[in-house]
C-alpha cells in the first residue's frame, strides 16, 4: 500500500516536471481556464487518496442522490421528452400537440401567451399586439376545452408555464379533466407556478410578493388532497439562467427559491412530508458540459441536504429533487442557425448525463422567431438519437468518479452554499428579490459576458469568429394577425352565451374569499371557471383585493 | 470590471474643441408585455459606460407611456426592446404617440428578436434603424453618437465629389466628352499609386472621371477584362472620412480600405466594398482643405 501510494508521487512529480518542460516551449492557449462561474480549472485532476467517493456520492436512488435518485435511473426508463409548444389559437396548439405525440413525444408543455400569463383577457387593450404571439391564448375553459380536444388526460402528462394566474389555469385544466370523464387523483402534470423568479427573471408577474406566496401555499394545500400525482410548482432555474445569470447562480437562487416556498407552506401549517414531494425543478442546461452536469449533480445533493437535515423531512421522496430541463435560448445564434443543432446536442447530453427527469431541447430557429415544424421535429429528434443511438443511457451517471466532474460538483456545490447563506443573512429568498440582489448579481453577469463577446475574450462560433456573409433568413414560422381578432370575437361570443348571474356570483363568492387573510381559494376559482369567467376577469378580481406588484 | 469610472466620467463629457457638450439622454423602454429585460438592461449600463445617461422605462409599458417618458425626460434618443413578437403592432404605434405630441424629432431605435423581414415595414414605419440578436453594443453606441451629432453637424455625404469610369485609352474617348458634351476638361494626371491615369472632367460641383490602365496590375485593368469600359466607381464626397471608415468597419460593412490613403488631388479616400452596395463600388473622399481643388 505504503508502496503504491510513493509510487503515484513519484509518477505526479514526474509528471509535472514535465509539465514544466513542455510549457517552456509550448505555453497553454490562456493563462487561466475557468468556467462560466468563475470556477478554476486545473490542467489535470487526479484521485485525492483522502477522498472517500461512496459515501459524498451515495449510490442512484439513495441519499444525497449525487448520482440520480432512481436505482436504475434510464435503464429502465428514458426520461420524459417534452417539447414546449403553443401559439395562436387553441385549435393550431391542439394540432401541433397531436403531430408532437404522433412524431413519440412523450408528454405535452404549454406555452401560453403573455396576455394569459400575465392574465389579461385577449381583448383587454394591455394585450394588444401579443394575443397568441409567445404562446397560445386561452381566455376561458372553452379554448382550454379545444387545447386539449381529443387528448386523453389521463395518458399524458401535462406541463403547463404558468405562473401568476396558475390556480386559474389548472382549474381549468381539472374542469377539462372532469368533462372527459377522468378521475382527478389520475392527471398528471406540473404548473411551474414559481413566482419568485418572475420578480427576478422573468417578468410576468401579476400580484404583489405576499399575496402571490398565499396563492402558491393555497395550491399546494388544495392539489395534496384533490390531484394527488400533479407537480404543484416547477422551481425554475431556467429563466435566472436565460437572464444571464452563471450556473452557480441559477443553482442557488432557484434553490433559495425553494426554500421560501417550502417555509411558506411551513408557516401556513402544511406538513412537510405532505406536500415536499411535489416540488418539481427546472434547469437550464448551456454550453459548458462538465459545469452543467456538475450543477444538476451539485443541485440534487443540496437540495437533499437540505430537505432531511434542515427541514427534517422523513420521507425520502422529499429528498429528492426531481427535474425538468431545457437547453439554453440565450446561447443560440441567429447567425448561421443550422449550428444551433449542434449546441443543443451538446447541452441535450449535459442534461441527460445529469439525470434529468425530462427535456426540452430548443429548435435551430429559436433566436429567429417560433419554431417551424421542421425545426421543431429535428429537435425532438435530437433528444431520440440521444436516447436510441449513443448508449449514454444504458448505465447510471456514467460520469460518476471522474476525477474533474466531481471535483467540479464539490466545486458548484461551495458557492452555490455560499449564496445560500447570503441569501439566508438578508432574510430569505423574498427578502432578497424585494431588496434586488439576485436581480444586480444577475445583471451584473449578464454585462460581463456580453463584453467578454464583444471583445472576442468568449468565442461564439458564427457571431464574433467564423462569420460568413448570409442573408438572415428562411422559412419562419409566423403567427397569423388576423387571429388576434378572431379571439377577441371568440370571448365576446363566450360573454354573451354564458350564464351570467352564474359568473357574477362566483366572481363575487371569490373576491369575499380573496378578502379573508387566510381563506382558500382554489375551489372558488374553480367554480368561477366552470362558469366559464375568463382569465382576465378571475385575475381582475384578484387584482382589485391583492394589489399589482410595479417592478 | 471591465469599467473604470473614472474613464467613464470622462468620456461623459465629450469633448469637441473648448465646448464641453452635455451628456447624451436616451430612453430605453419595454414596450408590451414581454418580460425578457436581459437586452435592454446590458445596453443601458453599456450606454451608460459610454458616458450617455440613460433612464430605463422597466417593463410593461404602453405606447403613450414611453412617448410621455421620453418627452417628459428630454430625452435625445428612444429605443425599444421586445422579444414577444409584438414589434409590428407596438413600434410603430410609439412613433404615432410621439408625433401627436409634436415629439417627432425624437429618433426611436429597436431591437429585440425582430425577424429580418419585419425590418422594412418598421422602418417606413419612421423606426430609424433596427439592431438585431447578435449586434455589438459598441456599434449601438456608435451609432447613437452619430445619430445625436448628426444634429449639429452633417453626416450625410455632401455631394457625388465624381463619377469614374473606366476606359481603354483615355486619348479615344475624351472627345465624345469635352467636344460632343461640352464638358471642361480640368486636367489629366497620373496616379502611380493606384496605376491609373486619370482625366477630370468638371459637371457643376462635380466631376467625371474618366480612369486608364497604367499597367496590367491596374484595378482598372482587371475591371474592363472582367466587365469591359463603363462605370466603375461613384465617388461621394464626406467630413472627417477617418471618422466615418471607423464607423463603417464598426457597423460591420465591408471595406476595401480600413484606413484612409492618400488619392488624387492630395484628397484622402477609402473604398467601400461592392459587395455592401449592390455590387456598386463607393469611394468616400475628403478633400485637402489646404488643397487647391
Amino acid at each position: 500500500m505504503e508502496d503504491k501510494h510513493a509510487q503515484n508521487k513519484s509518477s505526479e512529480a514526474n509528471w509535472k516536471q514535465a509539465t514544466e518542460k513542455a510549457l517552456e516551449r509550448f505555453p497553454e492557449r490562456k493563462p487561466s481556464f475557468k468556467t462560466s462561474s468563475n470556477i478554476d480549472v486545473d490542467r489535470l485532476y487526479y484521485p485525492d487518496p483522502t477522498e472517500n467517493y461512496n459515501q459524498k456520492l451515495g449510490f442512484p436512488g439513495q441519499y444525497p442522490y449525487t448520482r440520480g435518485i432512481q436505482p436504475t435511473m434510464y435503464r429502465s426508463r428514458f426520461w420524459t421528452m417534452r417539447q414546449y409548444a403553443g401559439f395562436g389559437s387553441a385549435a393550431e396548439t391542439n394540432n401541433r400537440f397531436r403531430y408532437l405525440l404522433e412524431q413519440g413525444q412523450t408528454g405535452l408543455s404549454v406555452a401560453f401567451d403573455l396576455p394569459t400569463q400575465i392574465g389579461y383577457d385577449s381583448d383587454d387593450p394591455m394585450a394588444e399586439g401579443e394575443v397568441g404571439k409567445v404562446g397560445v391564448a386561452i381566455d376561458s375553459l372553452a379554448d382550454m376545452e379545444k387545447l386539449l380536444d381529443g387528448i386523453p388526460l389521463d395518458q399524458v402528462s401535462t406541463s403547463m408555464t404558468i405562473n401568476a394566474p396558475a390556480s386559474v389555469l389548472l382549474c381549468m385544466y381539472i374542469a377539462v379533466g372532469e368533462k372527459q370523464g377522468v378521475p382527478l387523483e389520475k392527471l398528471t402534470g406540473t404548473i411551474q407556478n414559481d413566482i419568485l423568479k418572475e420578480y427576478i427573471a422573468r417578468g410576468t408577474y401579476i400580484f404583489p410578493p405576499k399575496p402571490s406566496m398565499r396563492l402558491i401555499t393555497d395550491i399546494f394545500a388544495f392539489c395534496q388532497t384533490h390531484i394527488p400525482k400533479f407537480n404543484t410548482i416547477s422551481i425554475s432555474g431556467y429563466h435566472i439562467r436565460e437572464a444571464g445569470s452563471t450556473a452557480v447562480q441559477e443553482a442557488a437562487f432557484t434553490i433559495a427559491n425553494g426554500m421560501a416556498y417550502v417555509d411558506h407552506a411551513l408557516e401556513a401549517g402544511l406538513d412537510i412530508d405532505s406536500f415536499a414531494p411535489r416540488l418539481a425543478f427546472f434547469f437550464n442546461a448551456h454550453n459548458n458540459f462538465f459545469e452543467e452536469i456538475a450543477k444538476f449533480r451539485a443541485a440534487r445533493r443540496i437540495w437533499a441536504r437540505i430537505m432531511k437535515e434542515h427541514y427534517g423531512a422523513k420521507n425520502p421522496k422529499s429528498w429528492k429533487m426531481r427535474f425538468h430541463t431545457q437547453t439554453g435560448g440565450s446561447t443560440l445564434t441567429a447567425q448561421q442557425p443550422d449550428n444551433n443543432i449542434v449546441r443543443v446536442t451538446i447541452q441535450a447530453l449535459a442534461a441527460v448525463m445529469g439525470g434529468t427527469q425530462s427535456l426540452h431541447t430548443n429548435s435551430r430557429d429559436e433566436a429567429l422567431s417560433l419554431p417551424t415544424e421542421d425545426s421543431a421535429r429535428i429537435a425532438l429528434r435530437t433528444q431520440q438519437i440521444l436516447a436510441h443511438e449513443s448508449g449514454v443511457s444504458d448505465t447510471v451517471d456514467p460520469l460518476g468518479g471522474s476525477y474533474y466532474v466531481e471535483a467540479l460538483t464539490d466545486d458548484i456545490e461551495r458557492d452555490v452554499n455560499r449564496y445560500l447563506e447570503q441569501i439566508a443573512d438578508l432574510g430569505g429568498a423574498v427578502q432578497a428579490v424585494e431588496a434586488g440582489f439576485m436581480q444586480r448579481e444577475i445583471h451584473q453577469a449578464a454585462y460581463d459576458t456580453q463584453k467578454d463577446i464583444e471583445k472576442a475574450e468568449t468565442t461564439i462560433v458564427g457571431l464574433n469568429a467564423y462569420t460568413i456573409d448570409e442573408d438572415v433568413n428562411p422559412d419562419l414560422m409566423k403567427v397569423d394577425p388576423a387571429l388576434e381578432q378572431a379571439q377577441i370575437n371568440a370571448i365576446q361570443t363566450i360573454r354573451n352565451e354564458r350564464d351570467q348571474a352564474a359568473v357574477d356570483e362566483a366572481l363575487a363568492n371569490l373576491k369575499a374569499q380573496a378578502h379573508l387573510e387566510d381563506g382558500h381559494l382554489m375551489p372558488f376559482i374553480l367554480k368561477a371557471v366552470k362558469a366559464y369567467a375568463t382569465v382576465g376577469e378571475i385575475c381582475n378580481v384578484l387584482r382589485s383585493e391583492f394589489g399589482e406588484y410595479i417592478g | 470590471m471591465y469599467f473604470d469610472p473614472n474613464l467613464a466620467n470622462i468620456s461623459a463629457r465629450k469633448i469637441e474643441g473648448e465646448k464641453i457638450m452635455a451628456k447624451i439622454r436616451v430612453l430605453i423602454a419595454k414596450p408590451g408585455l414581454d418580460g425578457h429585460d436581459r437586452g435592454a438592461l446590458v445596453i443601458s449600463q453599456a450606454l451608460r459606460d459610454r458616458g450617455m445617461e440613460v433612464i430605463y422605462t422597466g417593463l410593461r409599458q404602453s405606447p403613450v407611456q414611453i412617448a410621455q417618458a421620453a418627452i417628459q425626460e428630454d430625452v435625445d434618443v428612444v429605443g425599444v426592446s421586445s422579444l414577444s413578437g409584438a414589434h409590428n403592432t407596438l413600434f410603430p404605434k410609439i412613433i404615432e404617440e410621439l408625433k401627436k405630441r409634436g415629439a417627432e424629432d425624437i429618433p426611436v431605435i429597436g431591437g429585440g428578436v425582430i425577424p429580418a423581414e419585419d425590418i422594412p415595414f418598421l422602418i417606413d414605419s419612421g423606426i430609424k434603424k433596427v439592431f438585431t440578436s447578435g449586434a455589438s453594443t459598441d456599434a449601438l453606441a456608435n451609432y447613437i453618437e452619430q445619430l445625436i451629432d448628426s444634429n449639429q453637424t452633417s453626416i450625410t455625404p455632401k455631394k457625388i465629389a465624381h463619377i469614374g469610369i473606366a476606359v481603354k485609352q483615355i486619348d479615344s474617348v475624351l472627345s465624345f466628352y469635352t467636344d460632343n458634351l461640352g464638358l471642361e476638361l480640368e486636367g489629366i494626371e497620373d496616379i502611380p499609386d493606384e496605376h491609373v491615369k486619370a482625366a477630370f472632367l468638371k459637371i457643376g460641383d462635380s466631376r467625371l472621371e474618366l480612369l486608364e490602365p497604367l499597367d496590367s496590375a491596374s484595378p482598372i485593368q482587371q475591371f474592363l477584362d472582367k466587365k469591359g469600359e463603363g462605370i466603375h466607381h461613384i465617388a461621394l464626397e464626406v467630413d472627417d472620412i477617418h471618422g466615418r471608415v471607423a464607423q463603417l468597419k464598426q457597423e460591420g460593412v465591408p471595406l476595401i480600405n480600413d484606413q484612409p490613403k492618400q488619392g488624387a488631388h492630395n484628397s484622402q479616400i477609402a473604398f467601400i466594398h461592392p459587395k455592401a452596395a449592390g455590387r456598386v463600388l463607393f469611394e468616400l473622399c475628403e478633400k485637402d482643405e489646404a488643397g487647391d481643388v
